[in-house]
């Protein structure tokens, strides 16, 4: 599997495409609302659980999660609108496990028997919810049944598996009702004029050839019923700011750099000043970065900032902790059977905390209250001193792990499986990160190096888990300087990726700065989209392999840009 | 409401049969619309100026511009499941390298799709199309050595060049708009699909409603400017059952109409849907075809126009077969040319031109097509012998000039020969009573106890409403689970015995909108057998209870 992480979406064709509701005004009038959907779960799963349980086999364990979301969405490019919608969607997933905890219908490659999904009515009407949740009920038994007479038959046939946890765990119920009133997202009109001013922006640097801003706010509510007597409500709310622009180097390379802001409303949004101010940046480095030499493959000391050390670590670490990575054939388990041993250098400790809502005044995307299997979120330490202690689980099992640590996450329409939420590494030997600068060079000169590299930025990057593939990585870092032994002034280069194999890249981490920053962005794999934060001090590494990246061979443009009529210019730019 | 914006205003309209392009002042009626001016402000530019050092200037460019406002809205069970509305703009450039003969119109030659703004603003639209054209000349470029270079390998029996001369056209009509209004019909919709309270043992009621009114912007180099709008209605109630053995039935009713006050009431839709349900009822109580047929089979209604549409329709397209390939076209007519196939006294024309038939309103009606030509009318089988094709700019051997018939079904999508209304017709029309008698007659000499009336079909021509009509009294039977075992061209061309005298009309709400016109047909011979499909089980549990 392929997994990747990027603060917002790759190449120039945007088309957003939703097949959702427009979300409606809801009365306030009511002053006590009853949770109609959280009712009619219930009934209807209560009545699934006693008709199923006559047949055989039967299911031991069935779980409804629906997400009401509503969506408000405005893109906008060169000043103008490009798409601006308004929605509303119930997404439900039917979750059937038939045959016993200890082989079910999910064991090994069916686990996609175990869901079944589908789109609920969005008016609170219990008999069309009941109806369609009984439609999708029967229709996921019968998947679920039909697979695990498979699975059944497979494990008499097969040779017997390395890891022979079961396929489910057994978990405490949780109830938890926090019922609020749907709320609207905000203004369309106001996103809409969002999009145009902060696109329009770009009006005033020609040599931006292509820019959007999407501007998106998701305001929903997740209902988890299970067959264990789980009841969880909760609602959540999203405001997301994505800005991208892209321009193209003579020798063709196409150059892009992106800017996400999030919170969990529009009005902690940075200001527009804030925002013009790195709209501004995104085009002064691009236009520094269309001047930039392209850099030769090296392989020496490197200096990451700590944004890029965060993504370094989601990708060549967090990936590879999750639960599911350490049973099955097909996954390359790089990090099984390591438990209680030295994985890092002594002095990082690496945890994930998706309760943690925030560091300083920054948002950490990767804060939830419940996994969606139902189970809260919890605080993992999963490298203590170097040391591993602990994996990213949902309800499968593996071997010396037989219970969730509340890491089972999935977008709609997929099965949970462990996955990162806000990915936080800390250091016990760091440095002021001033000091860090002087000691690249020390690096640079002791390995007899003419220069080191700092990588200031990142776009994201992508690794490969599966045991067939290389069990590899690549960083994809967008602003990378040369710092020069000889005192030269840094030279800013492009096209170039951080290539290499996890265990040998990360025992070369030297030490590191003694702040932290935040990426947050959404992290793709086989449970869907989800949103992450990784957090991270700067890091000082002995040695980092870089790639040429290649690129496509296209000019720029052959025509200058149009004029731009002096009336459409945005306001305090520069050229 | 919606409504067509201006659609009493006396449309602007002239066909000028000079070249336009390279007079330098606008056209006065694209000076008027934003879009238009920075299409034809950009083409300009491009034309005067756009050129690579080795590589030869465009021959030709054209920039299309389509403008979708979509109202979306599906209900089930009596509850709305999605509701959407969506504005987009879509520009898609082609720039052609090479000749008439030949062109780069090939692989990623074949034209770039930009998501462009909804906003009337000029330069933000000139710099997308500028864009857009540098990356369609570029691509054009590498196109034509490709396409060179394939050509090497290759024996052409029959040159045929790559693109026709057309002559330009300006054409400027009122935009058309989707009035917010539309949304009143959402709760409609939720009721019908509340239809299942009233029989527990439909499994699904699905409403959906599409509404969507498009303008099209088209300019080329050759001197063409063009912006036509047009609007689509469609109403749709589609439901499923289970009989009591199983066997999965479904029936759908929709209206598709291109104008608002032209959809039904709500009280004739409820009523339609509901005689659709009711039929579905029917259907599960109804017998399952068990022993083969060979006979005679009367297609009715939709049934007529639906193997109109497969048989014919698909077959009537010219459209170019694949590098060094020597046939004329794709498709089951590629080599019928003036031969015989259907019999003689049935004719085919495809007529955009018109807008109705028999007093009904058709959807393929335009007036100039997607290629920027005006559309005409095509006879394409006279006297049951094919005489022509559709055909757009990408001319087929004998065929070296477009029809008008060159439409996109998506706005990302290049152009190529499709219907508008497809029109068969027949010499030697007979009232519905009269094809009756006859199939009847055919029945008694035969000896066969009944013979078949299909009166609709769904996907692949299969039968939904299918009666056994017994000879010896005449009564009609509903029968279920049959399908039709040799319906295909040969069947078409030798089968046919007879023809009505009244059409069904069917409008096709399709990416291509589109209406087929077809009498009741009468096949000599065609086998009904049972429907080679598993019956899925009933449900495990029964479906929940209804409250009040």
């Amino acid at each position: 599997m392929n997994k990747s992480l990027l603060p917002f979406f790759s190449g120039s064709a945007l088309v957003i495409c939703f097949l959702v509701t427009c979300t409606s005004a809801v009365s306030a009038a009511d002053p006590k609302p009853k949770d109609i959907l959280l009712t009619t779960m219930q009934q209807e799963l209560q009545r699934a659980t006693t008709e199923l349980g006559k047949l055989t086999p039967a299911p031991y364990f069935l779980s409804y999660e629906v997400r009401d979301q509503s969506y408000a969405i405005a893109v906008g490019g060169d000043g103008v609108l490009l798409s601006s919608m308004r929605a509303r969607r119930r997404a439900a997933d039917v979750i059937t496990h038939v045959g016993t905890p200890a082989l079910d219908n999910s064991h090994e490659n069916s686990r996609s028997s175990a869901i079944h999904s589908g789109a609920l009515a969005t008016d609170d009407d219990p008999d069309a919810i009941a109806r369609e949740l009984w439609r999708m009920t029967y229709q996921g038994y019968r998947n679920a049944a039909k697979a695990y007479l498979n699975v059944k038959t497979q494990t008499a046939v097969n040779a017997k598996e390395e890891d022979t946890s079961a396929d489910f765990s057994q978990e405490k119920s949780q109830v938890h009702l926090d019922y609020k009133e749907p709320v609207s997202p905000p203004d369309q009109a106001k996103l809409e004029s969002l999009a145009r001013k902060y696109s329009g922006r770009f009006r005033n640097y020609p040599f931006i050839y292509s820019s959007a801003v999407v501007i998106s706010c998701e305001a929903g509510q997740t209902h988890l019923v299970n067959s264990e007597g789980t009841r969880v409500v909760y609602p959540s709310q999203l405001v997301r700011l994505a800005i991208q622009a892209q321009t193209r180097a003579d020798d063709g390379m196409d150059l892009v750099r992106v800017e996400t802001f999030q919170a969990d409303s529009i009005a902690k949004l940075p200001g527009e000043k804030e925002i013009s101010a790195r709209i501004d940046k995104m085009a002064s480095d691009l236009k520094a970065l269309r001047a930039a030499t392209v850099a030769e493959p090296f392989d020496g000391p490197a200096l990451l900032s700590g944004r890029a050390a965060a993504v370094f670590f989601h990708e060549v670490l967090g990936h590879r902790l999750e639960g599911q990575r350490q049973r099955g054939e097909t996954e390359g388990r790089t990090f099984a059977k390591k438990i209680g041993e030295k994985v890092l250098p002594d002095f990082l400790t690496v945890s994930d905390d998706p309760t943690q809502r925030n560091l300083g005044a920054t948002d950490l995307s990767g804060w939830y209250e419940y996994d969606d299997e139902g189970l809260p979120a919890q605080r993992v330490d999963l490298i203590q001193n170097g040391v591993l202690s602990n994996y990213l689980l949902a309800r499968m099992p593996i071997a010396g792990f037989s219970h969730s640590n509340g890491h089972g996450r999935s977008q709609p329409g997929f099965i949970p499986v462990g996955r990162q939420g806000n990915l936080i590494v800390s250091s016990s030997r760091t440095v002021a990160d001033s000091e860090l600068r002087k000691q690249l060079l020390e690096e640079v000169k002791k390995k007899n190096k003419p220069y080191g590299l700092y990588f200031e930025d990142i776009e994201g990057g992508f690794t490969l888990t599966q045991s067939r593939a290389p069990q590899a990585f690549q960083i994809l870092p967008v602003m990378v300087w040369k710092v020069y032994a000889d005192g030269r002034p840094d030279e800013l280069v492009r096209g170039v990726d951080i290539v290499g194999t996890p265990l040998t890249a990360m025992n070369g981490i030297l030490m590191t700065g003694d702040t932290t920053a935040v990426f947050d962005g959404v992290c793709g794999a086989e449970s869907g989209s989800v949103p992450v934060a990784a957090v991270a001090p700067a890091m000082l590494f002995s040695e980092i392999e870089v790639q040429k990246r290649g690129h496509m061979l296209n000019r720029p443009p052959i025509l200058p840009p149009p004029d731009l009529p002096a009336a459409g210019r945005g306001q305090g730019g520069q050229q | 409401m919606i409504r067509r914006l201006e659609t009493l205003v006396v449309v602007i309209l002239c066909l000028f049969a000079c070249r336009l392009m390279g007079e330098d002042a606008l056209p006065k009626e694209a000076s008027d619309d934003p879009v238009l001016k920075a299409m034809v402000t950009e083409m300009q530019r491009s034309k005067a100026q756009l050129k690579l050092d080795g590589v030869s200037v465009p021959y030709y460019i054209d920039y299309r511009i389509t403008d979708t406002d979509a109202y979306l809205y599906q209900a089930a069970f009596g509850a709305t499941t999605a509701e959407l509305r969506n504005h987009m703009r879509y520009i898609r450039v082609v720039v052609r390298v090479g000749d008439y003969k030949q062109d780069s119109f090939y692989q990623n030659g074949q034209g770039l799709v930009e998501v462009a703004g909804v906003d009337d603003d000029e330069f933000a639209l000139r710099h997308k199309l500028w864009l857009a054209t540098d990356q369609a000349y570029k691509a054009a470029a590498e196109a034509l050595t490709a396409k060179n270079a394939a050509l090497k390998q290759l024996t052409i029996e029959y040159p045929i060049d790559d693109f026709a001369h057309a002559e330009p056209v300006l054409l400027v009509k009122p935009l058309v708009k989707l009035d917010p209004a539309a949304s009143s019909w959402s709760k409609v919709l939720k009721e019908v699909s509340a239809f299942y309270r009233n029989d527990p043992q439909l499994e699904s009621v699905d409403t959906d409603l599409s509404f969507t009114a498009t303008n099209r912007y088209f300019v080329n180099s050759e001197g063409t400017v063009v912006r036509t709008g047009g609007s689509i209605y469609l109403l749709l109630a589609a439901a499923s059952t289970q009989a009591g053995d199983g066997m999965r039935l479904d029936r759908s009713a929709d209206f598709a109409v291109g104008d608002f006050k032209d959809l039904p009431t709500p009280a004739k839709f409820k009523q339609h849907a509901e005689e659709v349900m009711g039929a579905l009822r029917q259907l599960r109580d109804a017998p399952v075809v068990e022993e083969e047929y060979r006979g005679p089979i009367l297609f009715q209604g939709d049934a007529a126009t639906h193997v109109v549409a497969d048989l014919i329709g698909e077959n009537v397209l010219g459209r170019k077969p694949a590098l060094g390939q020597p046939l004329r076209t794709r498709g089951a007519f590629a080599s019928s040319y003036l031969s015989r196939v259907l019999p003689d006294f049935l004719s085919v024309d495809d007529d955009p031109t018109i807008s109705a038939w028999q007093g009904e309103q058709l959807l393929g009606n335009y007036e100039v097509d997607d290629d920027g030509v005006k559309a005409t009318k095509v006879s394409l089988i006279d006297k049951g012998k094919l005489v022509g094709y559709d055909l757009g700019r990408e001319p087929i051997r004998d065929f070296p000039a477009s029809n008008g018939h060159g439409r996109a079904p998506y706005p990302m999508n290049p152009s190529g020969p499709n219907l508008g209304n497809l029109i068969l017709r027949s010499s030697e029309p007979l009232s519905e009573d009269a094809l009756k008698a006859k199939l009847m007659e055919l029945c008694k000499q035969r000896d066969l106890a009944y013979c078949y009336v299909v009166k609709t079909t769904g996907p692949k021509n299969s039968p939904r409403l299918l009666y056994k009509v017994f000879v010896n009294d005449g009564h009609e039977q509903l029968v279920r689970g049959a399908t039709f075992g040799d319906l295909d061209t040969r069947t078409m061309r030798n089968d046919i015995v007879a023809a009505g005298e009244k059409a069904s009309i069917e409008n096709l709400p399709t990416a291509i909108p589109h209406s087929i016109v077809s009498p009741s047909l009468l096949f000599d011979e065609l086998e009904v057998k049972r429907v080679d499909q598993n019956k899925e089980k009933l449900p495990e549990y029964p479906a929940p209870q209804l409250g009040k």
